[in-house]
């Protein structure tokens, strides 16, 4: 017989069973929910690296073998699988603005009852709901701030969840969602945190970097890091050409696929185009115009490679823009670039501001090092050049001499000397070398190597050999004219094309009292004959300076000369460079030839050191309190 | 060398060195936390990261490093860095980094202190 209360007990038993299976699963999910709690808790910031414990979790509680937990980027609008059973790789799964709102309304989407509005979403993830064979979705959020969703597989044993099961799952999604909204704001606050340290830390160091190359190497890179850019761009100003220059590109391949890779140049101080023509170099330059920061939308042009571009300008100390400091693409986690904000710009707007001290601290450390360095070379030049004028003239029978070299200003390059030659005869020369510092020193020991070695080798010697043999005075001419044509080719070789001499050269007889001249360019010297009159020596037969042109364009242009003039008793000549003619007085008026001839008469009949001195002394006169920059030279010869 | 980026890996009996060069960015830094989990993954908890080459790191590089601590703490693993410029290492310790890994001037000490 069949015990009648076998259906009731077998009744009760179950419902006894699943009261207890219940409640173990209940004691089990709060175990997990606990454990859940401390996962957040855990000091664990990364979300994506904590989503597996909590989809565990998820799917443990809730007796799911399948599922996944998807986060939400605003920026990207997409959503990121971030932990699925099974484990598989997913792509990111679009969302639009209008789709995020919609899910925002649902606490739960049943795969079954999916809304119109959300259809096409849906139809966008069927390859991880085919995958995971999603039955439910829980949209995660905190607020009205979407932060992603939870997708369920089939549930074990049972079409639906109990109620008491949604409430849990609706518990696990909130604490979920908190942990998303917890890992954002540390990787916010992290970043924040990096972003500020980077920008105390990063001033005074590159403040430190005196080489303006690396303080704009350091600028480009601090830049960059700063604003989480994957590409960074110093240019600076030449206002005296109101242009942009590129100095540093960060990568160094920046530029390479524009036309501009080899030294990108961008003219400014001219208005912008209006858009849609405003090219990215037009941005730039408005942001030197302005002075206000710019922003390039990326593919504007192939200039930058296309990048998204953000540039601010440099102040310098006065207030002038120094040049513009430019990042390009911000990155975002995951390789996707994403818009620099008005956050960003401040940011490298304040950066900038310290990059301009430390570029025109740079530049003015690079300069100050070049002045001590021009000052040493200068020192240099000016030993040297005082070695090349000689301390005392030597005694010409029948002839009185005096020299006077006085440098002003910076080193200049002039020169005199009076040369005895093997066979009685006297070399006086008087040179002004173009330019400044030690390669005009170096310019003038050159020149008068080259005359000494010459004078002394042979050619002018040897006709002047010819010239007391034969009285040939056409070969001495000929021989001074090569002479002239070997300094130039020497000058010529050892100089640049800015760098030459004035040179003029005599040739005494002191048996004859024959003086034969060769000019080069150089101021005509004065010959004050005893009975007053005057005449310009060379100045009728004055070649070019030596060194500014090869000798064959020499001769195609003004060939060297030579002429002589019979010296007698009481005739004076003054050799002197412009430094004489062209010295100013305090009304800008120069003392020009017409003053130096009536000073010159003026004294004709004292010694020559009492000539040199008049001569000086009038020059100096005439000078007055005016600043002089330009080397004063003077040789006088006087026949007795 | 910050132009170009690479990842060098130096496996011993009971240590790994991992070795960057280049901007540590999120380019960088994903193929850095790859390896790393590999290695990870592959019975590694003694860890030595060498940023001697890399001079420059952003957020995301940063963030990048945290992950990894991160994973190894979990598998009480340890992680020593090496060849931090002197930012660099200011930055650890700002960013609490140098809490949870080491930071030793070269490779050879960092290997000797895991």
């Amino acid at each position: 017989m069949k015990d009648p209360r076998k259906p009731i007990l077998e009744g009760n038993l179950q419902t006894q069973n699943t009261a207890e299976q219940t409640m173990e699963r209940l004691i089990f999910s709060l175990s997990e929910l606990e454990h859940l709690g401390q996962t957040l808790i855990s000091g664990h910031s990364n979300f994506n690296h904590s989503s597996k414990t909590y989809l565990r979790i998820t799917l443990g509680t809730l007796q799911v073998t399948r599922g996944a937990i998807l986060r939400y980027h605003p920026t990207r609008q997409n959503l990121e699988v971030v932990a699925s059973a099974p484990d598989e790789v997913f792509f990111p799964l679009t969302v639009e603005p209008d789709e995020v709102a919609n899910l925002l309304q649902h606490p739960f989407i049943e795969r079954t009852a999916i809304p119109e509005s959300l259809e096409q979403f849906f139809a966008r993830s069927a390859k991880l709901v085919e995958t995971i064979d999603i039955h439910l979705w829980v949209p995660l959020k905190i607020q009205d701030e979407f932060l992603g969703m939870i997708g369920l597989g089939k549930f074990l044993g049972r079409e639906t969840l109990e109620a008491w099961e949604m409430e849990l799952l609706t518990t696990l999604a909130h604490q979920i969602s908190i942990a998303i909204a917890y890992s954002q704001m540390v990787e916010g606050i992290q970043s924040e945190k990096f972003r500020l340290f980077m920008l105390a830390e990063s001033a005074p160091q590159i403040c430190q970097l005196l080489q303006p190359e690396a303080a704009a190497e350091q600028v480009v890179h601090q830049a960059v890091s700063l604003l989480d850019a994957n590409a960074g761009a110093l240019m600076l100003t030449r206002p005296e050409l109101q242009q942009l220059e590129m100095h540093y590109t960060f990568p160094e391949t920046l530029l390479e696929d524009s036309e501009e890779h080899n030294g990108l140049v961008i003219p400014y101080g001219e208005e912008a185009p209006a858009p849609p023509e405003v090219t990215s170099a037009d941005v730039l330059k408005s942001v030197v115009n302005e002075g206000i920061p710019g922003h390039c939308p990326s593919k504007s042009d192939t200039l930058f490679g296309g990048k998204d571009l953000m540039a601010v300008p440099i102040p310098g100390r006065d207030g002038d823009v120094l040049g513009i400091l430019i990042v390009g693409d911000k990155e975002e986690r995951g390789g996707s670039i994403t818009p620099f904000t008005d956050e960003d710009v401040i940011l490298l707007d304040s950066f900038a501001k310290q990059a301009g001290v430390a570029i025109e601290n740079a530049h003015l450390h690079q300069e100050a090092l070049e002045a001590r360095q021009l000052q040493a070379e200068m020192e240099e030049a000016r030993k040297i050049q005082v070695n090349l004028i000689p301390d005392t003239l030597p005694d010409i029978p029948g002839y009185e001499i005096a020299g006077h070299y006085e440098p002003r200003g910076p080193v200049g390059g002039d020169y005199y000397d009076c040369i005895a030659l093997p066979t009685g005869r006297w070399g006086l020369a008087i040179a002004d070398v173009s330019g400044k510092g030690m390669q005009a020193a170096l310019l003038m020991a050159t020149l008068r190597a080259g005359l000494i070695s010459e004078l002394t080798r042979g050619g002018a010697t040897a006709a002047e050999n010819r010239e007391q043999s034969n009285l040939d005075s056409a070969a001495l001419y000929a021989e001074l004219t090569e002479m002239a044509l070997i300094l130039n080719s020497l000058l010529y070789a050892s100089g640049t094309e800015e760098k030459y001499a004035t040179f003029f050269y005599s040739h005494l007889n002191p048996e004859t009292d024959i003086l034969t001249t060769l000019n080069a360019g150089h101021n005509p010297p004065l010959l004050v004959k005893s009975d007053g009159t005057s005449k310009w020596l060379g100045e009728e037969v004055g070649g070019i300076p030596l060194g500014m042109f090869p000798n064959d364009m020499v001769s195609n242009i003004a060939e060297y000369e030579a002429e002589h003039v019979q010296l007698t008793s009481g005739d004076v000549v003054v050799y002197y460079t412009d430094g004489v003619t062209e010295t100013v007085n305090v009304e800008d008026e120069y003392y020009e030839e017409e003053r130096l001839v009536e000073a010159s008469k003026a004294c004709k009949d004292s010694d020559a050191e009492a000539i040199r001195k008049y001569l000086y002394d009038s020059v100096m006169g005439f000078q007055g309190e005016a600043d002089q920059f330009d080397d004063l030279t003077l040789l006088i010869l006087r026949k007795q | 060398m910050l132009n170009k980026f690479d990842i060098q890996i130096r496996e011993a009996r009971e240590h790994a060195v991992i070795e960057t060069s280049g901007y540590l960015n999120d380019a960088l830094g994903e193929q850095l936390a790859e390896k790393a989990q590999e290695l990870i993954q592959g019975g590694y908890t003694q860890l030595v990261i060498n940023l001697e080459q890399t001079t420059l790191i952003n957020s995301i590089g940063i963030s990048i490093l945290i992950e990894i601590i991160e994973a190894l703490t979990e598998r009480e693993g340890t992680l020593n860095f090496c060849g931090l410029s002197a930012t660099q290492e200011r930055t650890f310790r700002m960013m609490a980094i140098a809490k949870y890994a080491g930071i030793f001037p070269d490779e050879e000490s960092a290997i000797a202190n895991l």
